[in-house]
């Protein structure tokens, strides 16, 4: 053990303010529906694509992103494998991830992706664009609700809302900063 | 240098200034929209500042219950006293692994440590990949904001830099075009790099994993591609639970920026099979504001930047001017208790307006504490002569109706009699240097009164 955690783990007890009790967070409820789901993706940058039926997934994905060579998913027959061993040269290939989410946050367009979903934990960002399947029913109001749904969070997990982005130079917003140029949300 | 000396280079440039202004309070704007269409948003806001409050109170459990479930993960987790210790950590590990290669995301950690002047001068390449870092790191200058390191640049600036350094065309400061140039020179270096560094948003002791909030995805591409993530935490990162990240997630990026949520919020645990994840937990000077009464609030902070988006000094002297690595009214609360000399002018750079206070996601009373450190300093007689005195005679003055009332007098006489030459010379009257002095009204508020009651 080093001296240094030592010292610091005195001189937080040593100097730390009386304890004050762990407040209870409510559960604040709020609006899961798929309306403002769908709004408020679309607000950050996102796109949102109704399904009947999952089965329509390829044709769906097909006519969406024509041009896509390199196309690693879970979910259907796909051009690439990619898993937890694939090297970086093969992860930088990818045009497009298809890979299933968990659970929507209606409040911000976020799409809890746990790393048994993104087959490399790297996948979801180096790709170049990023589609995420979603059953309509596990949406919820807000992060609250989301987290309270999460037994744990695996070994890495994340929340996606939407493509990378960045508006650093002056302000303008850009899309497609360093991870996925764009981001459709497949609703089923 | 004091802090209205380096705000004279910044506001020297009209223009500039004003555009400054007028984007951070856009950003303003943008946090208010936000924030009006969460109806629980105050309710919000104190929950975050009891669940810190709470965190503080037993801050030594929680780190050791950090350290135990991130080590059962198989986490490596080391301690640093303070920067140099936190920079000698990290070079070690790389070195273990022989590697060179080095990507950073956005950490103000690791700026207030200089850990990137410590790698580079042990021969390793380390590239920070967020896109406003990289055009300061490639400019050499340090960031001026929290959440916009580059927002004091304007996009031919950018433009010109880039030009420069990663050769797009002369006169193009298109933003699309000069993010895509960035993204194809960092896309070579996230490939390439051997080691991750991150920063951290929070620690949950629960799980004894970190979480990374960005917009760039740029922490998470780097640290996925690489063989060992580095994540650098300061101690007051710590929250007790998982669920406590419903409360903060909420706050962070609206407040920051306006947005709901950033577009990752991305939660590291385990690390990879057959990779190694690193957490350095950092002190540098922060038990010891924890053992200030009056300032120990300031570890509540979040780094969202809400308060210097706000401020009216930080919009219009711009963040270099505070010579610290958090700028702006929460950064002028952080300096003094690392060094209370150099930075004894940063308390008094705030009007005391308290819209700081009225924006911060985790309550911190921050104009209450300017105002403190004011009277700290003043003790430590770290304030210029002429202010002391001049607030000495001051008060003497104020307390006095009689001569607070001839005084008056004299200034109205005064101002409509003597030369304005005299009256504006900027050496007897700095507050006049870019101010017109009011037009002395012809009678006093107590003359005016006097004979209103007469009649
Ligand atoms: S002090 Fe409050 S408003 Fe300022 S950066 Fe920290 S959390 Fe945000």
């Amino acid at each position: 053990m080093s001296s240094s955690r030592e010292k610091i783990l005195a001189a937080a007890r040593a100097n730390k303010p009386a304890e004050t009790p762990l407040p209870t967070v409510p559960d604040f409820g709020g609006d899961a529906s798929v309306e403002r789901f769908m709004a408020v993706l679309s607000s950050i940058g996102g796109r949102v694509v109704w399904v009947a039926d999952p089965a329509q997934l390829g044709p769906v994905v097909q006519q969406l992103f024509p041009d896509a060579r390199r196309t690693a998913s879970n979910l259907f027959p796909a051009t690439v494998g990619v898993h937890a061993q694939t090297p970086t040269s093969g992860l930088a290939e990818v045009d497009l991830a298809v890979l299933p989410g968990e659970i929507g946050v209606a409040e911000n367009g976020a799409v809890w992706l746990p790393e048994a979903n993104m087959l490399h934990r790297a996948l979801p960002t180096v790709t170049q664009h990023l589609v995420l399947v979603l059953d309509h029913r596990h949406i919820v109001a807000t992060m609250h609700q989301a987290y309270a749904r999460l037994p744990n969070t695996g070994g890495y997990g994340a929340f996606v809302a939407g493509p990378s982005k960045t508006a650093d130079i002056e302000q303008s917003l850009v899309i497609g900063a360093h991870g996925a140029r764009s981001l459709v949300l497949v609703l089923y | 240098m004091s802090h209205s000396l380096r705000a004279a280079t910044f506001v020297a440039d009209a223009d500039r200034t004003t555009w400054h202004d007028e984007t951070l309070w856009f950003v303003r704007q943008k946090r208010d929209k936000a924030v009006y269409a969460v109806p629980e948003f105050q309710e919000l806001r104190e929950l975050a500042s009891q669940i810190k409050e709470h965190t503080l109170g037993r801050l030594d459990e929680y780190l050791k219950q950090f350290e135990a479930e991130a080590r059962r993960n198989g986490v490596h987790v080391h301690w640093a006293a303070d920067a140099a210790e936190h920079n000698d950590i990290i070079l070690d590990i790389i070195r273990r692994h022989n590697d060179t290669r080095v990507v950073k995301s956005k950490s103000m950690l690791t700026e207030e440590c200089h850990l990137n002047p410590h790698l580079l001068g042990h021969g390793i390449e380390v590239i920070d990949t967020d896109l406003g870092e990289r055009i300061i790191q490639l400019r050499e200058e340090a960031p001026s904001h929290l959440v916009l390191p580059a927002i004091h640049l304007k996009k031919e600036d950018v433009g010109a830099t880039f030009h420069q350094h990663l050769g797009t065309e002369k006169g193009n400061h298109d933003p699309q075009q000069l993010t895509e140039a960035a993204r194809q020179h960092l896309r070579a270096k996230f490939l390439a790099a051997e080691v991750a560094i991150s920063g951290v948003n929070f620690a949950v002791a629960e799980t004894g994993g970190v979480v990374i909030c960005t917009n760039e995805g740029n922490a998470d591409l780097g640290v996925n591609l690489a063989r060992v993530h580095i994540a650098s935490m300061g101690i007051e990162k710590l929250i007790p639970r998982l669920s406590d990240l419903g409360v903060f997630t909420r706050l962070l990026a609206r407040s920051a920026t306006g947005q709901p949520v950033t577009t990752y919020t991305s939660h590291y645990t385990k690390p990879a099979d057959g990779r190694e994840l690193h957490v350095v937990i950092v002190d540098n000077g922060r038990t010891q504001q924890l053992g200030r009464p009056d300032f120990r609030a300031s570890l509540k902070c979040i780094r969202c930047g809400a308060c210097m988006n706000t401020c009216p000094v930080y919009r219009r002297s711009g963040g270099h001017s505070y010579d610290f690595t958090v700028p702006g009214p929460i950064g002028a609360i952080l300096s003094p208790n690392i060094d209370l000399k150099k930075h004894s002018s940063l308390p008094f750079a705030s009007t005391l307006c308290g819209s700081c206070t009225d924006v911060c996601p985790v309550k911190i009373d921050i104009h209450t504490q300017l105002y403190k450190w004011r009277q700290v300093l003043a003790e430590a007689g770290e304030i210029p002569i002429a202010k002391k005195w001049s607030l000495r005679f001051m008060g003497r003055f104020l307390a006095s109706p009689k001569a607070f009332g001839l005084g008056g007098k004299l200034a109205r006489t005064g101002l409509r009699l003597l030369p304005h030459q005299l009256t504006h010379a900027q050496a007897l009257n700095p507050w006049a240097v870019a101010r017109e002095l009011p037009e002395p009204p012809k009678q006093s508020f107590r003359e005016w009164y006097a004979r209103a009651v007469k009649q």
